[in-house]
């Protein structure tokens, strides 16, 4: 049992956070792709800016500028600083849910992006700060693997991290491999820059070896079982969060976000990549991003804006 | 090397230390402090004898602050400031381009309170809330004093903070008041006098527990040594205080503590205080109220509710009964508490209890009440609303301290001798236009205590603010938020003000027994 407004706080700061790290990490290997060949640097900067949401080639060719925004831009409603600040202000209203721990690594990444000099730390060394945002990120998940209660408040912090993690693994992907869109990416360095975004470089390297196939990191990035960063992967943690919460809730027999779930965790487990290469990626890669959408809001209208008639005594 | 050790070693490799600094008489420079710098004035000095002798109490902070560099000791206060920052005890300033966070300033020197002159105050502050409980029993009851004449009946009744609406409701145990924070300040003859009661919702607890959190790992082995009495019983005792207003018949009551939310300048100490009771943190918007019952919304549907500790004010705590444009409240919630299906600590009301003016009759209250005289004493009080006394004050502006009745904070009022002569006429004109809303007081001299200021140990004003808690019984924690008037020569301590607060060690006499629920 948990005040359905913590639950809902706790939510947002598992998703704001999955953002703010998977955008660094987009603004990372932008950056990163400067260094190589620059029609890639354009096609990976054109990649994370569409992922994103703002697909400009005129903003892409401009990759540092379009990195430093995406990670500092106040005004960016997707930047880094503003998903920092998201979840930092809804783990303010959450204080007494968890632990000091986990508070103090989240505080600290706040003020430290948000501090008058970050905009010259950033100058004075992008790759390294970004690195050290993903890093103290990577802090606040332990803390709070290591120092909260696997209990309820838990499970609605890592539903919404899987949630915004699939979505975004699925935009990322809809981007690259979406049929109808000019120029699928085949280029190599583009590729393994794709890689990168999803954090899967090494991962797949061990799994596939260095030959690195579109129709592999679809399969990876979508089906495999075990990467924490594929789709499957994250639907069937939010099936199994689901089931975890629901436990408690006696609703009208509807149990809409779980039944929601296992249907999308069922069709991923019963999907495979020649599936996907015969009728192409775009429907899956839909269907994901909309499911997940259905699951968000059965989330909201099941344990946090329920109505009152339902829940009064007798 | 175990804990015990690694304390140790940090105090005794500390750079600050040095053979010849600990010898020699002649201020070796550097040292944070010095007989020159460090001129107590005529105010008590709480570190200091009027002659200059170190108190025996501060012997052991005396001799570690006089061994310790000032770069040794601007380390430690900067540790302490981050750590309070990274904590998140901290308030938001919001400009034009950035919002940042500060942190209220705090103090690394202790300030020390022996054995003996706290079981007078103890004893004064239980004497005085139960009779104060006593008052708001009677005058939302048979207003028995007001009958005998003891109190002005319309400076009751008259009062803003009076609510009719709790005319005749049952309160358990009779406890109005269940957290109070008293201030009491120490005069230039060293005794202690009560300046205020805050009887309505008192804050400041969580710096009295984040303070000598800091305190321990600041001087961790002065601390050991000293022999302090724990305060970090605190959350546990208010749990008890609170449970206890609970009906006998809900056997395992639910207490919430309710916020006005995030934006609330005192939103720390609510998550504070909530995390460490292990209560629910909620805001109007999780409460319901059906059928006089409060509800809150869990993610499992509606729970019920059985004690609210209230961080709101009287004000805005529901709509349908007090201020109708509050959103910060709970529709319905005042006929929930008087069905008695809810209990709201601290009690609507309370503050006409310490409403200023009423303030002035607090030793005859606990006469008439207990029998009694008052062990800590009031500060002298001029009733503006009296035309005699009201005279008095215009004729003796430049010297006293005048007061709105209403206001608090250090807003609304006027310390004469600090003020020009342009402010003191206007603020006459203002007295003249609405007597009745103000009092005056004699400035005291509050006592001093040593303030680490820009590198060095200098006195500054302080303030005392005890904790006490009321429900089947009263009990004082031994500790106390001591507030700190930052600008030198200043004797307004609130942190709207300038001011900071720093720890509070109340020293134990062995074999004590710490206060039991």
């Amino acid at each position: 049992m948990m005040l359905a407004r913590v639950a809902d706080s706790l939510y947002w700061i598992g998703r704001y956070l999955e953002r703010a790290e998977h955008f660094s990490r987009l603004a990372d290997v932008m950056l990163n792709a400067t260094l190589d060949r620059s029609d890639a640097a354009a096609q990976t900067a054109y990649i994370a800016l569409s992922a994103v949401g703002d697909p400009d080639m005129a903003r892409a060719a401009r990759t540092y500028e379009a990195a430093k925004s995406l990670v500092l831009d106040r005004d960016d409603p997707n930047s880094v600083v503003i998903s920092l600040s998201l979840a930092r202000e809804n783990a303010r209203q959450v204080r007494d849910q968890i632990t000091t721990e986990t508070w103090e690594r989240l505080n600290l990444l706040y003020l430290r992006i948000t501090s008058d000099n970050a905009a010259s730390a950033f100058e004075s060394g992008s790759s390294a700060y970004i690195h050290d945002i993903i890093a103290d990120l990577h802090q606040f998940k332990g803390a709070a693997d290591a120092t909260m209660s696997h209990g309820e408040g838990w499970r609605f912090l890592m539903l919404g991290a899987y949630l915004e993690r699939a979505q975004l693994i699925a935009r990322l992907l809809e981007v690259c491999f979406g049929d109808g869109r000019d120029g699928n990416v085949t280029d190599r360095i583009a590729l393994m820059s794709l890689l990168r975004m999803g954090c899967a470089l090494e991962p797949y390297l061990r799994r596939y070896t260095a030959e690195i196939e579109p129709r592999h990191i679809l399969e990876f990035l979508v089906f495999d079982e075990e990467f924490p960063r594929s789709i499957r992967f994250a639907t069937t943690r939010i099936e199994e969060h689901l089931v975890g919460v629901s436990r408690h809730v006696e609703s009208g027999g509807l149990a809409t976000p779980e039944r929601l779930a296992g249907r999308l965790k069922a069709r991923l487990q019963y999907a495979d990549v020649d599936e996907l290469e015969s009728v192409g990626a775009s429907a899956l890669l839909a269907t994901v991003i909309g499911e997940c959408a259905r699951i968000h809001d059965a989330i909201f209208d099941t344990f946090v804006a329920y109505s009152l008639e339902m829940k009064l005594p007798a | 090397m175990n804990r015990e050790e690694a304390v140790q070693a940090e105090e005794e490799t500390d750079p600050g230390v040095t053979a010849t600094s600990l010898v020699n008489d002649d201020n070796p420079p550097g040292l944070p402090i010095t007989q020159a710098a460090y001129i107590p004035g005529q105010a008590f000095d709480e570190m200091y004898e009027a002659a200059g002798e170190v108190r025996d109490h501060y012997s052991a902070v005396h001799t570690r602050l006089t061994t310790l560099s000032p770069e040794a000791l601007a380390d430690r206060q900067k540790t302490l400031e981050r750590s309070f920052l990274l904590q998140g005890i901290t308030f938001t300033v919001y400009g034009a381009e950035t919002t940042t966070e500060q942190i209220i300033p705090t103090d690394l020197v202790p300030r020390i309170i022996p054995s003996t002159e706290w079981d007078h105050i103890e004893a004064g502050l239980i004497q005085r809330l139960r009779a104060l409980n006593m008052f708001l029993d009677d005058i939302y009851g048979e207003q028995q004093i007001l009958m005998d004449g003891i109190v002005p009946r319309e400076l009751v009744l008259g009062a803003p903070s009076y609510r009719r609406e709790m005319q005749h409701l049952y309160v358990p145990h009779k406890a109005y008041a269940n957290v109070c924070g008293s201030d009491l300040i120490r005069g230039e003859d060293g005794a202690f006098a009560v300046l205020e009661d805050n009887l309505r919702v008192p804050s400041g607890v969580s710096y009295m527990l984040a303070n000598r959190d800091a305190a321990k790992r600041t001087f961790p082995g002065t601390f050991r040594a000293a022999n302090v009495r724990p305060v970090e019983r605190y959350p546990d005792l208010l749990l008890k205080t609170l449970k206890s207003m609970a009906p006998d018949w809900r056997p395992d009551p639910q207490v919430v503590v309710l916020t006005p939310g995030v934006y609330n300048s005192a939103y720390y100490e609510h998550a504070y205080l909530a995390r460490l009771m292990g209560a629910p943190l909620v805001e109007g918007r999780d409460l319901v109220v059906h059928e006089n019952m409060v509800y809150m919304r869990t993610t499992t549907g509606l729970r019920r509710v059985d004690v609210i500790y209230r961080r709101v004010d009287d004000d805005f705590i529901d709509p349908l009964t007090f201020r109708r444009d509050s959103g910060l409240g709970v529709a319905g919630l005042f006929n929930a508490y008087r069905a008695g299906n809810v209990v709201m600590c601290n009690a609507p009301g309370t503050g006409v209890a310490d409403d200023k003016a009423v303030y002035a009759y607090v030793p005859e209250i606990i006469k008439y009440y207990l029998g009694e005289d008052a062990i800590l004493p009031n500060i002298e009080t001029f009733l503006c609303r009296e035309p005699a006394q009201l005279s008095h004050v215009l004729a003796n502006l430049d010297k006293l301290v005048v007061k709105a009745v209403g206001a608090s904070g250090g807003y609304g009022m006027l310390v004469g001798p600090h003020a020009s002569r342009k402010e003191r006429e206007t603020f006459a004109e203002a007295l003249k236009a609405d007597p009745a809303n103000y009092i005056a007081q004699p400035t005291i001299q509050l006592s001093t205590a040593p303030c680490l200021i820009d590198g060095r140990i200098e006195p500054r004003h302080v303030d005392l603010r005890p904790f006490i808690l009321s429900g089947e019984k009263i009990v004082v924690t031994p500790g106390a938020l001591t507030r700190v008037a930052l600008r030198r020569g200043s004797l307004v301590v609130n942190s709207s003000q300038g001011g900071g607060s720093k720890d509070t060690w109340i020293l134990a006499d062995d074999g004590i027994e710490e206060p039991q629920p």
